[in-house]
């Protein structure tokens, strides 16, 4: 029946002569692994193409959407993690596949006379992988793929000429948002696949043109090995070690939730992703005038380079012992690019930026300081102690910080003197009876007296010399704080509903930085409470670890709608005058949905409860690797017995 | 070992080969169980997530007539995969008598079209089927395949609240999806 079949397509299509000219090739000096890695990228590829055709099952490219569809896939769709994770480990493990193999092809001088063409294909396959590495990462359009994108597409904007237009064609406007993510959606999912397909056919036909290139050395080029099966079982072994090692990586290092994208969030230091870390490396290097130099100069010399190894190396010599010049420049070229990945690795980002801004409050601290007689604090610690205490919670100063509690600037703080201030900090209610901010009596009088100088800076910084008298002020601050109550208290009653943040999955580490600066003041450090509330019934903070029994779920999601609608709406404490209660920080816009995800992802994990855990998994990621493992082990145990029994070699 | 045991050379690399062969058959169908049957579960099973119904307030009630049925939208917040949103839904409520009601779902178990309230005749029917219902949500005529569906419903301080939920069409037998 089947070899009827065959016969009547044979008749009509030539399938056994294309099946005969795929098969049959001998490889001068036999089969190896080394020349398992073209077809092991090749078996990445079509893993890639699979689960990215299943994530396009569930994924949207819609800025509001695509972070929440693929937390959907990864936690609600039955095996979504393990389409997810092989997706991203596989994007991964393709740029090292493919350097691998482009090494070897080098070592092997296999770029040489007649097989230009092969390597300047090989060249382009290693440029469009990296292209599709770079629009791959904002589809997720979370915070690490958002800023990725936004620093891509700027580098692209700094080519001479051209880049404006660059940058717009990347963008599809002037700015990141829906038409950059429908941009890199078509790129990758439809123009690069494509690309990929013709440029791989014209490379592996290339390649069959003159076959494998073989042994450099004459004594073992004697002798042949078929393709088939001799190299195909070799490249059925590489390829299967890959899938295991990529459901391994799945299972155990699933890809980390970096919360949604958040234009607002100044506090994420982006750095692109490992593979382009030594071109963000390179750029540092270049500044000014000489920024295009580091962002288009660098990666087209790069590329120049490797396209015109072929003509320039012209001696057929592929013995690699021989090439000393090409060897040393082969190392000198992977030896930069791994060294400046690593140095990228390891630098702290653009984090240098925040130090000098603090560096110049202190010396707003210096000049304020001749008009404040007596100096005793420190304005630099105290602009520390603003953040870590809680104030920059409700107190916009700097550019930053919460709306609950008037801005301050020389606008609200001029003609405050020290005496007022620290009036203030320690004890609010003197000044203003019906204000929420809670008295600090817990800080040290080195760090009230730093905290007032950090304040008499931001006075002295812009409000110039008309200083405002001291009766003035507090009518100007008093109805802003006033009616921060009463919009806080009417949304209280009116809403009770759990807002955006409770749907989305935030990432609990940028959760526990904006916890350190909004919330450990009154639920102490890690949430463990104990913060004294005089005038509440419970004499204390709730503390959030342990959290109170009746808002603990095991349930994420339930235990996420649980607190979110304290944290957007506030809360009272019961009592006869509670000194502390928790503000609305969603209602007050005094942090973005993503960050309010963030905190509850943190609170979350505070509790034993991960944000991102797996509803509906399929299987759960550890009884699908021990499985898959078995599986393999039982085919190792069973041709291991079958040789030993047969005396195959 | 005996010289004659040990296979011709020949043999030995045929034997080799098939081994070989064998072995990249049992590799290639190893992996596309590990890879085809979570890819293929993907698509197959069911992604239902929770089915936590909640009581939607509907409207008050006194404003109601009593013994005929009233078509009520009402918004309800609803999640679909990963969307979180107010859906606008209707039932019909039929007032028996103060704190007495029934609540049907719009939907006709045939197929799942919106029937629609028959005033002249008294009876509910279905446009896109012909399926009429009585007024207690019996089967008349036509291809339904079981009465109207009832939902959930409770008065409190005057205040309609209705678990809204949608049925399995086409089915004897009332199943919640």
């Amino acid at each position: 029946m089947m070899r009827q079949i065959l016969k009547w397509i044979n008749e009509r299509w030539p399938l056994e002569t294309v099946i005969r000219a795929t098969l049959e090739e001998e490889i001068v000096g036999g089969s190896r692994y080394a020349y398992t890695l073209g077809s092991a990228l090749f078996i990445v590829f079509v893993l890639q193409a699979a689960s990215g055709v299943l994530q396009l099952f569930f994924y949207v490219p819609t800025v509001d959407h695509a972070y929440d569809s693929i937390s959907f896939l990864r936690t609600r769709v039955p095996f979504g993690w393990l389409i997810h994770g092989l997706h991203y480990w596989g994007g991964n493990i393709m740029i090292v596949l493919v350097a691998m193999h482009m090494a070897r092809v080098f070592i092997w001088g296999a770029y040489k006379t007649p097989r230009e063409l092969t390597w300047l294909m090989g060249v382009t396959l290693l440029l469009t992988t990296m292209v599709f590495s770079f629009t791959g990462a904002p589809l997720h359009w979370d915070q690490r793929g958002y800023w990725a994108g936004e620093v891509g597409t700027s580098i692209a904007g700094t080519a001479p000429v051209v880049g404006d237009l660059m940058k717009r064609f990347l963008r599809g406007g002037e700015e990141m948002g829906q038409l950059t993510l429908s941009r890199f959606f078509a790129v990758h999912t439809m123009l690069l696949p494509a690309a990929l397909v013709t440029l791989f056919g014209i490379h592996i036909t290339a390649m069959r043109r003159f076959g494998s290139v073989g042994p450099w050395d004459e004594a073992k080029r004697r002798t042949s090995g078929p393709f088939w099966p001799d190299q195909v079982y070799k490249d059925a072994v590489s390829g299967t070690l890959v899938l295991f090692l990529l459901i391994s990586l799945s299972v155990f290092l699933p890809p980390a939730y970096s919360g949604p994208a958040d234009v607002l969030d100044t506090s994420y230091i982006p750095k692109p992703g490992w593979n382009f870390l030594f071109l963000y490396q390179a750029l540092k290097y270049f500044q000014g005038v000489l920024e295009p130099v580091g962002t288009v100069g660098v990666p087209t010399v790069l590329v120049l380079l490797m396209i015109a190894l072929p003509f320039v190396d012209r001696t057929p010599q592929r013995d690699p012992f021989k090439r000393p010049v090409a060897m040393f420049c082969g190392l000198l070229f992977a030896g930069a690019v791994v060294g400046l990945t690593i140095i990228g690795y390891l630098s702290p980002g653009v984090a240098e930026a925040p130090i000098v801004s603090s560096g110049n409050a202190s010396d707003q601290a210096k000049q304020t300081a001749v008009t404040a007689a007596d100096r005793q604090g420190d304005a630099r610690k105290g602009s520390e102690v603003f953040k870590s205490s809680g104030c920059s919670g409700c107190h916009r100063a700097g550019g930053e910080g919460g709306t609950i509690g008037p801005e301050l600037s020389g606008k609200t703080l001029s003609g405050r003197d020290r005496q007022w201030l620290t009036d203030q900090i320690r004890n609010p209610r003197s000044h203003f009876p019906n204000t929420i901010m809670p008295p600090y009596t817990g800080l040290s009088g080195q760090e009230a007296s730093d905290l007032v100088d950090y304040l008499l800076s931001l006075a002295g910084a812009s409000s110039g010399s008309s200083a405002r008298t001291p009766s003035q002020a507090p009518r100007e601050a008093q109805p802003a704080k006033s009616m921060a109550i009463e919009s806080r208290d009417t949304q209280f009653i009116r809403e009770r509903q759990p807002g955006p943040a409770a749907y989305v999955i935030g990432s609990a580490d940028h959760g526990e930085e904006l916890f350190k600066k909004n919330c450990s003041s009154c639920h102490g450090a890690g949430g463990t409470g104990n913060v004294r509330n005089p005038g509440s019934d419970e004499g204390t903070v709730p503390p959030l670890h342990p959290i109170d029994r009746e808002l603990y779920s095991a349930d994420a999601q339930q235990f996420a709608e649980n607190i979110d609608k304290y944290v957007q709406h506030g809360s009272t404490p019961a009592g006869s005058n509670p000194a502390l209660s928790m503000p609305a920080f969603g209602d007050t816009n005094s942090l973005t949905q993503q960050e309010l995800a963030g905190l509850e992802a943190y609170v979350l994990r505070l509790n034993g409860v991960e944000r991102g855990q797996l509803v509906n998994p399929g299987m759960t990621p550890r009884k699908f690797f021990v499985l898959a493992a078995v599986l393999y082990a039982v085919l190792f145990l069973v041709q291991g017995g079958l040789r030993f029994r047969k005396n195959i070699p | 070992m005996d010289e004659r045991s040990r296979p011709a050379p020949e043999q030995a690399e045929m034997q080799r080969r098939g081994f070989l062969k064998w072995l990249v058959s049992g590799l290639a169908v190893i992996n596309s169980l590990i890879l085809g049957i979570p890819f293929v579960g993907t698509l197959l099973s069911s992604t239902a997530t929770r089915g936590k119904a909640a009581w939607s307030r509907v409207g008050v009630v006194d404003k109601l007539p009593v013994g005929a049925p009233v078509e009520v939208r009402f918004q309800s917040s609803g999640t679909e995969a990963y969307y979180h949103r107010s859906d606008l839904n209707s039932v019909w409520v039929i007032m028996r008598g103060p704190g007495d009601v029934t609540v049907f779902s719009p939907i006709c178990t045939h197929l799942g079209c919106h029937f629609t309230w028959n005033r002249q005749h008294g009876r509910f029917e279905c446009p896109c089927h012909a399926s009429v219902f009585a007024l207690d949500g019996t089967v008349l005529y036509g291809p339904a395949p079981r009465r109207l569906d009832t939902l959930p419903a409770k008065i409190e301080n005057n205040v309609l609240y209705v678990e809204y939920k949608r049925f399995q069409v086409g089915t004897p037998e009332k199943k919640v999806i």
